[in-house]
């Protein structure tokens, strides 16, 4: 088993992680204007998203945001579940509960990301 | 420091004691009593006066009266605190409340059942862990250390193991498994000693779920201290220390102790000159 030290480690380091995509993500996505020179609309058509999204760089800023956001948020909730005054029994199924929860939520997201890159326009 | 003028007149003092005597409650209860106090009477000898004159069955834990046993511990106005360091005048209050500890079960009237601070204290292994076993056993000189190395980890050995911080601890109200600030900054206490190398071994009990991430940084711990212990401070210390050793960055300790012979200590005792007299006969 993991150690405690090595999950709340990667639980802090996901913070800078998630504030350094984040940042990216509202650049692309709500800062079109001043970063590319389009509208928001534009920014967030379809034809342009999916232009995006075949970027590669693109693609894996989502899926390191998707996995550092699914991190943070899942450990922490794990935190707050796990301070209820759970049996050995309960307190395994919350551990493995959230770890297959979040898995399917971050095989859901990558495969959105993935369908997005690989996307051809008109078939 | 609270420079707060409090009146400190002689005066009826109203004493609302939580009552329990398993054998025959069922439940907990308050009980007033009345009792005149004088300037520098503490809560402990109130209720040796409360015991003498008006409530002969009261029990509560206490041994030396000066702060060191550290057995006197009840929840006095709110806070836990020693009954013996506590005077009645200074709280400032003319109803005074006295409970036994939270955050602990209670065997009767005002005594708490340690139990849980003792089983967490042992759980980290409170002593010097060396593999230098031979030495250990039958030592043929002294394990040496700096006055640096002491103070490393010096405030952490005042604790005198009176569990006021347990019971002021909000994390361990409502997760009785965290370890607590007590057994986490003697876990600190003795791997941030020179002497020590049981880290590893402290390993399943600290670095667990219910180890130094659960503290939530309320820092009540380090208020209730009677002896100006710092445990919420041990507690982020320690973490670094656990932080460091997964990364392998851990203070890398030497296997084998700095031991100075016992001849080179009794040499030195002997060549040790006095310093010139200063006053002459």
């Amino acid at each position: 088993m993991m150690r405690e030290t090595r999950l709340w480690s990667l639980h802090l380091l996901a913070i800078p992680l998630i504030l350094v995509l984040l940042g990216m993500h509202f650049a692309l996505m709500h800062y079109a204007p001043v970063f590319y020179g389009m509208s928001v609309e534009e920014a967030r058509s379809f034809e342009v998203m999916i232009e995006r999204g075949r970027s590669i760089a693109q693609f894996v800023l989502y899926i390191l945001l998707l996995a550092a956001g699914l991190y943070h948020g899942f450990y922490g909730l794990r935190g707050i579940l796990r301070e209820l005054p759970l049996t050995p029994v309960l307190s395994r199924v919350v551990d493995v509960g959230i770890l297959v929860f979040g898995l399917l939520i971050f095989a859901l997201g990558t495969y959105v990301t993935w369908w997005t890159f690989s996307y051809r326009i008109g078939g | 420091m609270n420079m707060a003028v409090k009146n400190t007149t002689p005066r009826d003092i109203t004493f609302r004691v939580r009552r329990f005597d398993p054998d025959s409650d069922a439940a907990p209860f308050w009980q007033e009593y009345k009792l005149n106090v004088t300037e520098g009477m503490t809560v402990l000898e109130a209720l040796h006066e409360l015991k003498a004159h008006q409530a002969p069955t009261l029990a509560w834990r206490s041994s030396c009266r000066m702060g060191v046993c550290g057995s006197c511990g009840m929840f006095i106005n709110e806070l836990p605190q020693l009954a013996c360091q506590t005077q009645v005048l200074h709280l400032g209050t003319d109803v005074v409340s006295v409970a036994p500890l939270p955050n602990y079960p209670n065997v009767k009237d005002l005594v708490p059942n340690l139990e849980p601070l003792i089983e967490k204290h042992a759980a980290i292994k409170p002593f010097v862990i060396h593999p230098n076993s031979p030495e250990v056993e039958e030592p043929t000189g002294e394990f040496l250390q700096t006055p640096e190395e002491r103070e490393a980890f010096s405030q952490f050995t005042y604790c005198i193991k009176c569990g006021l911080c347990l019971a002021a601890c909000p994390t361990v109200a409502t997760d009785p498994l965290f370890l607590g600030p007590q057994a986490l900054a003697q876990a600190y206490r003795y791997t941030a000693d020179n002497r020590d190398c049981g880290l590893q071994e402290r390993l399943v009990a600290i670095d667990a779920f219910h180890g130094p991430y659960q503290c939530h940084l309320a820092g009540a711990c380090s208020q209730a201290c009677p002896k100006g212990v710092d445990p919420a401070l041990g507690i982020q210390l320690l973490k670094r220390t656990l932080v460091l050793d997964s990364i392998g960055f851990g203070k890398k300790k030497s296997a084998v102790a700095r031991v100075s012979p016992l001849a080179d200590v009794v040499k030195a005792i002997e060549e040790f000159a006095p310093p010139p007299r200063t006053v002459t006969q």
